[in-house]
């Protein structure tokens, strides 16, 4: 890089350029021309006076043509007088400023009466461009201009410099600024469709949501794909990948100016748009129709429908803070945005529970109780292949000791919106549905998985690990090989597994729950009769079907202490188990009281909140407390 | 995006207005490098009998700075919008728009847009494109290599741009009803609106929209313009649907800087009913 003296050095010209005018001098005051100076020099001394100045000027008419120049402009530019005197002076500037001058300088000097210091170029005969400074009077009676032209090659070369600095911080400032709006951009964008994702899909809907609502509802879509995880796995990710790039572009095409799209998750999109009520149906009728076109994923021609849900904002929505979610089973401290898409969620899942390939509205208030539990179980499908599900572990401890032998595990579904739903509210929907044979495989296998980890911990200990089995899972075929293949693959023996079946289960076919049991007792596990005593106690099964344990019913434990006939009760069970030669267990204690009536009875192991409730796992088996 | 409100546009673009508010409207609309100030020997010469409307291009003089964007300007369609709803919020009925340069071409742009609140136009030194066409044998004066320069020079000539536009204080005792307001500046223009704007100016082709002009169309010609030549006015009058070609004795590119008094003649001349 040159040095400041070395170019200080080089700036005068090597070249002889005859008569150069001098710099003009920095003090402003002095730098305009003086204003009374003659237009058309009159005597012969002014005459030479005005062709010797060192200043290159010019005399130029009100609408622009140059009248008369003097020597030294003529020296400096390599003009010849008669090619510009008559010509317009514009002409004589590089077009930038040429235009500058037409448009704003002649204008300014028309209207105001000077010019001071203007930069500009001067074009010479050659067409070097001369750096100059222009400062012009205008003189009032004839309405000539007194034009002076100042050499400003120095100054010139200065603000080259500084532009140059300048539009080397904007670019950098520019490069800064796109790099924060990458940033900015990934975290609302989902890097494989480019739309929103549901970060940045919330930020604009709590936007909106924020808007004064004079104009029509904010209205989220809410869109899941039909079968996109039979894609995934039977064609790949790839393909997955690439169905998913092909329905953002299609419901993209679909949707009307100004509507947002954003992929939320997995197969999942959602709309955002303000429109009428009446306008709901035809959006998502486009949707469902821009979807249903076969799409060719690696040659085979996929066809893929959707279901779609609809929530529109409304007052309550807005406003609502605690109350309005509590409404919707849903968490106190979500905003309108969250509480929106949620509704649209909701809708959705209506729409697949009545079959696919079809839309519908969100409904507040809505209490029909098929819809709830078709709604429910749509959800829970989606939970089991989601890993919404949990196991929590509630310690069998011995009555007298209080030792903990084992666990039974109970499932829990940490809802994303309800919070963690307890299996009252879901397990007899899935025994209805048949989803309980893959809700319960999934609890066998994280079951036998987890009492296999605390076996290897360290700290750990072998536990019997309890499982509870529904008539469903009982009477199904693939049971027995599927808990064979489980035991193998974790290495978990026989014996630590429990079953527990309920009478009803048992009796609902005896034939085949038979076969099943005798089937899984040979491989050497432990069965138990769970709840007993509250269905068909029937003395014929405990004969017909070879249990371990019985597990006395918590309704019978909880009055035992209070209620001479179900102290009876439980007597009962505890002989009727030791006559038959098995384990029985105390369910539901809760008491000191409780548990030492147990114990008189000589019953074996006992479980309650007594001791402990149940708890998610930690690395080690739980502990009675 | 909703409509500004009509304060929020009288604010945006420095609106001035001038003369009886139920006569007849005028608008003037600068061209580049200039600002409203540049039209009031003309102006001054209608307030008596029309209302007379005079604004800053956003970027230019005293209109809101703050509200230049890029975007919106990047061509004549958003400065043409910005006429239009300067109509709008003054509930102008059948405007005479006089434009001026560049100005002239948002004027047309916007009456092809709307012509509802447009009654006639006034073209001063109009150019519908400055770069000759030698395809279609149009002359706009400007070649291709003028051009490269022209753009060339609107990035090196920043400080050179920068200088010229910055505020000049103008009295003008001749003219003291002109009033305080529009003597406190001259023509301020931001350098990088004026880059943006000589771009979007020089670089434009706007001849498809002349057919498209449905109202009375009215063109200033001046001698020996620079930047729009004879050519180039005739061409606009031959291809507007309703024109007249006028032809100034002033030369330049200003007329109604140089020649108020006959550019308002010639306006008032061709006034739709001028008695």
């Amino acid at each position: 890089m040159t040095s400041a003296p070395e170019r200080a050095a080089d700036a005068p010209p090597a070249a002889p350029r005859p008569a150069a005018p001098p710099r003009p001098r920095t003090d402003p005051d002095d730098a305009a021309p003086p204003a009374t100076a003659p237009a058309a020099p009159a005597s012969p001394g002014a005459e030479a006076l005005w062709h010797a100045a060192p200043c290159a000027h010019l005399v130029v008419s009100a609408d622009g043509a140059v009248v008369d120049v003097n020597d030294t402009f003529l020296r400096w530019t390599g003009h010849r007088r008669d090619d510009v005197v008559g010509s317009d002076f514009a002409r004589l500037l590089p077009v930038g400023d040429r235009i500058l001058f037409s448009t704003h300088g002649l204008p300014q000097l028309t209207l105001t009466g000077r010019l001071d210091e203007v930069a500009l170029q001067v074009r010479g005969a050659d067409g070097t461009r001369h750096a100059a400074l222009l400062s012009a009077v205008r003189l009032d009676e004839s309405g000539l201009l007194l034009v002076a032209l100042f050499s400003a090659a120095e100054r010139r070369r200065y603000e080259l410099d500084l532009l140059a600095a300048r539009r080397r911080a904007e670019d950098s400032e520019a490069r800064i600024a796109e790099a924060e709006a990458q940033a900015q951009h990934r975290v609302r964008h989902d890097p494989l469709t480019g739309l929103l994702n549901r970060t940045g899909l919330l930020e604009v809907l709590e936007g909106e949501l924020g808007e004064a609502c004079c104009e029509d509802p904010v209205t989220v879509v809410y869109i899941d794909l039909d079968g996109f995880k039979t894609v995934n796995d039977s064609l790949g990710h790839a393909s997955g990948d690439e169905l998913l790039v092909e329905a953002a572009a299609r419901l993209r095409a679909a949707l009307p100016e100004g509507a947002a799209l954003a992929r939320l998750a997995g197969d999942e999109f959602a709309v955002l748009h303000r429109l009428p009520a009446a306008g709901v149906r035809f959006l998502a009728e486009d949707l469902l129709a821009a979807l249903a076109a076969p799409v060719v994923l690696s040659g085979v021609e996929v066809v893929v429908s959707a279901s779609i849900g609809v929530a529109a904002a409304d007052d309550e929505l807005v406003a609502g803070s605690g109350g309005a979610a509590r409404d919707d089973d849903g968490d106190g401290a979500e905003g309108p945005g969250e509480r929106l898409l949620r509704r649209a969620d909701a809708a959705m899942y209506r729409a697949k529970a009545a079959g696919r390939a079809c839309w519908r509205r969100h409904e507040p208030g809505r209490g029909d109780p098929t819809a709830d539990r078709l709604l429910l179980l749509e959800q829970l499908r989606h939970a089991i292949a989601e890993g919404q599900l949990r196991l929590h572990y509630q310690p069998r401890v011995e009555v007298g000791s209080g030792a903990v032998v084992g666990v039974e595990a109970l499932v829990r579904w940490q809802h994303p919106t309800r919070g963690l739903l307890p299996p009252s509210e879901f397990v007899d929907v899935a025994e209805d549905s048949g989803l309980v044979r893959e809700l319960g495989a999934w609890v066998l296998e994280e079951a036998v998985a987890q009492a296999v980890r605390w076996e290897r911990h360290p700290d750990g200990a072998p536990v019997q690990m309890a499982v509870n089995v529904s008539a469903r899972q009982l009477v199904d075929p693939r049971l027995v090989p599927t808990i064979t293949g489980l035991l193998e693959r974790h290495g978990l023996p026989a014996h630590r597994l429990v079953l527990e079946i309920t009478e009803t289960a048992l009796m609902r076919q005896p034939e085949v729950a038979l076969a099943a049991l005798r089937d899984l007792r040979a491989l050497g596990l432990h069965l138990a009769v769970d709840d007993f005593g509250t269905g068909y106690s029937s003395f014929t099964y405990l004969k017909r079907f070879a249990v371990d344990e019985l597990k006395i019913d918590r309704s019978f434990v909880a009055g035992m202490t209070t209620d001479p006939r179900d102290h009876a009760i439980v007597a009962s069970c505890v002989g009727l188990g030791h006559a038959l030669g098995v384990v029985v267990v105390g369910e539901g204690v809760e008491d000191g009281q409780q548990r030492a009536a147990l114990e008189e009875l000589g019953c074996d192991l006992a479980q309650g909140y007594l001791f402990s409730r149940p708890v998610p796992p930690g690395p080690v088996p739980p502990t009675a407390g | 995006m909703p409509a500004p409100s009509p304060a929020a546009v009288v604010h945006r673009h420095h609106v001035t207005q001038l003369g009886p508010p139920d006569a007849p409207a005028l608008v003037f609309a600068h061209g580049f490098g200039s600002d409203q100030d540049m039209w009031r020997d003309v102006a001054l010469r209608f307030a008596e009998d029309h209302r007379v409307v005079l604004f800053d291009h956003v970027g230019a003089g005293r209109s809101d700075h703050a509200a230049y964007d890029a975007e919106r300007y990047a061509s004549l369609d958003g400065y043409a919008e910005d006429l239009l709803e300067i109509c709008e919020a003054l509930d102008l009925r059948d405007a005479v728009v006089v434009g001026h340069s560049v100005g002239a071409m948002v004027a047309v742009a916007a009456a092809v847009r709307d012509a509802s609140r447009i009654g006639q136009l006034v073209l001063v030194a109009p150019s519908p494109r400055y770069v000759d066409d030698p395809g279609t044998g149009y002359v706009g004066g400007f070649s291709r290599e003028d051009v490269d320069e022209l753009l060339e020079s609107l990035d090196s000539n920043y400080f050179a741009w920068a200088a010229m536009m910055a505020p000049v204080v103008m009295g003008r005792p001749d003219a003291p009803h002109l009033g305080e307001a529009l003597t406190a500046s001259f023509c301020r223009l931001d350098p990088d609106v004026a880059r943006d704007f000589a771009q979007v100016t020089f670089l434009s082709d706007s001849r498809d929209l002349l057919p498209r002009v449905s109202v009375p169309t009215v063109v200033l010609q001046c001698e020996q313009d620079a930047l729009a030549p004879r050519a180039v006015g005739e061409h606009v009058r031959r291809t507007v649907p309703h024109g007249t070609l006028v032809q100034l004795r002033a030369a330049g590119h200003c007329p109604h800087v140089s020649a108020p008094e006959e550019t308002a003649a010639a306006i008032r001349h061709h006034l739709l009913g001028a008695s």
